[in-house]
């Protein structure tokens, strides 16, 4: 059954190449797309009784490929499933072509099998597609920047999938195995020292994918290219990077006896720290989005590596919230740049009043993501929180205090007066607000209905101390008045945030980064 | 972990690559040693399955004693088939950043396109 999942969105994808510049094409396509957020909703409900497993081929054993989903694996197709149903919508009258519909489709079907297989040799394959997939929609537009940015992450991202496969060629030695779950099996009887290099070279692949500190330089050439369709910057910023998280959780578990959770952590820190001190030193609105992308997904690493459940769940919902705000900001600055005509954050006021569902959905996730009261991002950071020692708990506030300052910035342009509109006006599109508003609505609705939803969606039964949440959202009062009065007498005026913006790696650097990471992370297991 | 002289080879051959990859500050270079990156791991994934005194695992009532592992050479036909489209696209793409920029030094194309 869990082979339909990822073999359909392929073939419809072929079919939409031969028949898709009609406009019945892109209505199929559609239509599709709806019919599959139902089949994924269904795989979930699956999923809850039980993990579904599925032997491609059907050899049973350690012959056997196979295929899984259980909780986790669901919950990441469902969030697929939605994502690109919305992101199809947006795109549904936008002139890219029968060629973007073939790539989108493609795209879906490998991050689906992505996320559903259990065999290694399988994970290479499929972001290997994936990456060509991407690398081809970043330069879709063909413009100079654009095919830059195509080009460094075509080979960065391949040059990690070498690191992946020669780790794996180690694995394949020492096991035997290729299926994950045999791999895990082995390996917990397996000598500690046979597993640090193969685990070093993994985890190097999978934190260049995360875009961890110093692997990030790639992500925000990727996700802010500035030609780049909206509808894919959206998808790589909301889902395409949680596939790394969603990998690195998975290897974690595979290597329990060299998984190296302190160095994750510091990392993790070190990510989000930098994350946003980059993002705040940018003037262009999509930099600024992918910028905080990186800062967030540090905050998520954080929260994984915590050894605590609520933190867990905190850092698996926190990844669930950040594509849907971040899904909803990206769709929404593409529908701004287009409307403005610029992306410089200064030159951009008034988006309420000019485009009021787009500027109230924004308004929504930019509450979410700064953490606000009743909005999904102060539910998942107040569990990340809990579950955390002190010091941890403090130094994740630190980074929400960046996060508030960065988005108090990005929050500007939405206040102010309208410039007149000027001869051409770009019409806004009502299929594209409705996307942007599902996802700001949904940012909303997850934050109200914060605990009901964690219950849902992982079965696991979380409360909310009062008290500690009045606490939490008297610390969210207290970081707005600091992060105004930053952003007024630093951010706007510092000579040294013009210096950080400048900072951007060529693809040497990146390279020479990547053995960085790999002899710290070598060091950080084999001292342990 | 022992490894035998052409696994030590194979190791040696790709942290040179990655180190080529660092220093070469021509594109098409770069592309090469990626190249060399992946050919090293295949002759690692190859070499693991053999020893000298085996067969190829074809025909019928063979002793498995004295076969050698056929998946590592079907995984590297896989994984030379997507080393070749990769660096089909890869090229395909120098070749349009080369005839935009008419260089294939990293550090110019790189601050041409920030214009």
């Amino acid at each position: 059954m869990l082979t339909y999942f990822v073999i359909v969105p392929v073939l419809t994808a072929v079919l939409l190449y031969l028949f898709s510049s009609a406009k019945s094409g892109r209505v199929l396509a559609i239509l599709i797309q709806t019919g599959f957020v139902g089949a994924a909703y269904y795989l979930f409900t699956l999923s809850r009784q039980g993990e579904i497993i599925t032997s491609i081929g059907n050899y049973g054993g350690i012959l056997g490929i196979y295929l899984r989903a259980d909780n986790l694996a669901a919950v990441f197709v469902l969030l697929t499933a939605i994502f690109f149903l919305l992101a199809s919508i947006y795109s549904f009258r936008e002139k890219d072509g029968s060629m973007f519909w073939f790539l989108i489709f493609i795209w879906q079907g490998a991050l689906i099998g992505l996320f559903l297989t259990r065999d290694f040799f399988n994970v290479f394959v499929l972001v290997e597609v994936v990456t060509m997939v991407v690398a081809v929609l970043i330069m879709f537009n063909r413009d100079t920047r654009s095919m830059y940015d195509g080009m460094i992450y075509l080979l960065v991202n391949i040059t990690a999938m070498k690191f992946f496969l020669f780790g794996l060629g180690y694995l394949y030695r020492l096991t035997g195995a290729l299926d994950m779950a045999t791999i895990t099996q082995v390996l917990s009887e397996a000598d500690r020292a046979d597993q640090i290099l193969p685990y070093a070279l993994i985890m190097t692949a999978v934190a260049l994918k995360c875009a961890l500190m110093p692997l990030f330089s790639w992500l925000p050439k990727a996700h802010g290219s500035p030609a780049a369709p909206p509808a894919v910057s959206a998808i790589l910023s909301g889902l395409h990077i949680k596939s790394g998280v969603y990998l690195f959780i998975r290897f974690q578990d595979v290597f329990a006896a060299v998984a190296a959770t302190e160095f994750f952590l510091v990392m993790g820190v070190v990510t989000g720290i930098i994350g946003f001190i980059m993002a705040m030193s940018q003037n262009d609105i999509k930099l600024i989005l992918a910028y905080s992308t990186i800062s967030q997904v540090g905050l998520i690493f954080v929260a994984l590596n915590i050894p605590d459940p609520y933190s867990y769940v905190g850092g698996l919902y926190h990844v669930i919230n950040h594509a849907l705000f971040k899904g909803c900001l990206f769709l929404g600055a593409g529908v701004i740049t287009k409307v403005y005509g610029t992306r410089d954050i200064y030159a951009i006021r008034g988006v309420l009043r000019r485009m009021p569902w787009i500027g109230a959905a924004t308004l929504m996730a930019v509450l979410g993501i700064a953490g606000a009261p009743f909005f999904n991002g102060s539910i998942s950071k107040y569990f990340m929180v809990a579950g955390a020692p002190e010091l941890i708990g403090w130094v994740m506030v630190f980074m929400s205090l960046g996060t508030i300052i960065v988005f108090i910035k990005y929050a500007t342009i939405l206040f102010g007066s309208a410039p007149k509109p000027s001869e051409k006006e770009y019409p806004i599109l009502p299929e594209q607000q409705f996307s942007i508003f599902v996802l700001g609505l949904l940012c909303c609705v997850t934050g109200i209905l914060g605990v009901q939803t964690i219950q849902f969606l992982f079965q696991t039964t979380v409360y909310v101390d009062f008290m500690g949440y009045l606490e939490k959202v008297l610390i969210f009062f207290i970081s707005l008045g600091v992060g105004y009065l930053i952003y007024k007498y630093f951010v706007k005026t510092s000579a040294l945030l013009r210096r950080v913006r400048a900072f951007e790696l060529g693809f040497r650097e990146i390279c020479a980064s990547m053995g960085v990471f790999f002899a710290m992370i070598l060091l950080a297991v084999g001292l342990a | 972990m022992n490894f035998d002289i052409i696994e030590l080879f194979c190791i040696a051959m790709f942290f040179i690559a990655f180190f080529g990859l660092i220093t070469s500050k021509s594109m098409i270079k770069s592309v090469v040693f990626m190249s060399l990156m992946e050919m090293a791991v295949i002759m690692f994934f190859l070499s693991i399955g053999f020893r000298s005194g085996l067969f190829a695992p074809i025909g019928v009532n063979m002793n498995p004693d004295y076969v050698a592992d056929p998946l590592p050479q079907a995984l590297m036909i896989t994984a030379i088939i997507i080393g070749l489209s990769v660096t089909a696209v890869t090229l395909t793409m120098l070749m349009t950043l080369f005839r935009k920029h008419n260089t294939t030094d990293w550090e110019i194309v790189k601050k041409k396109s920030a214009e």
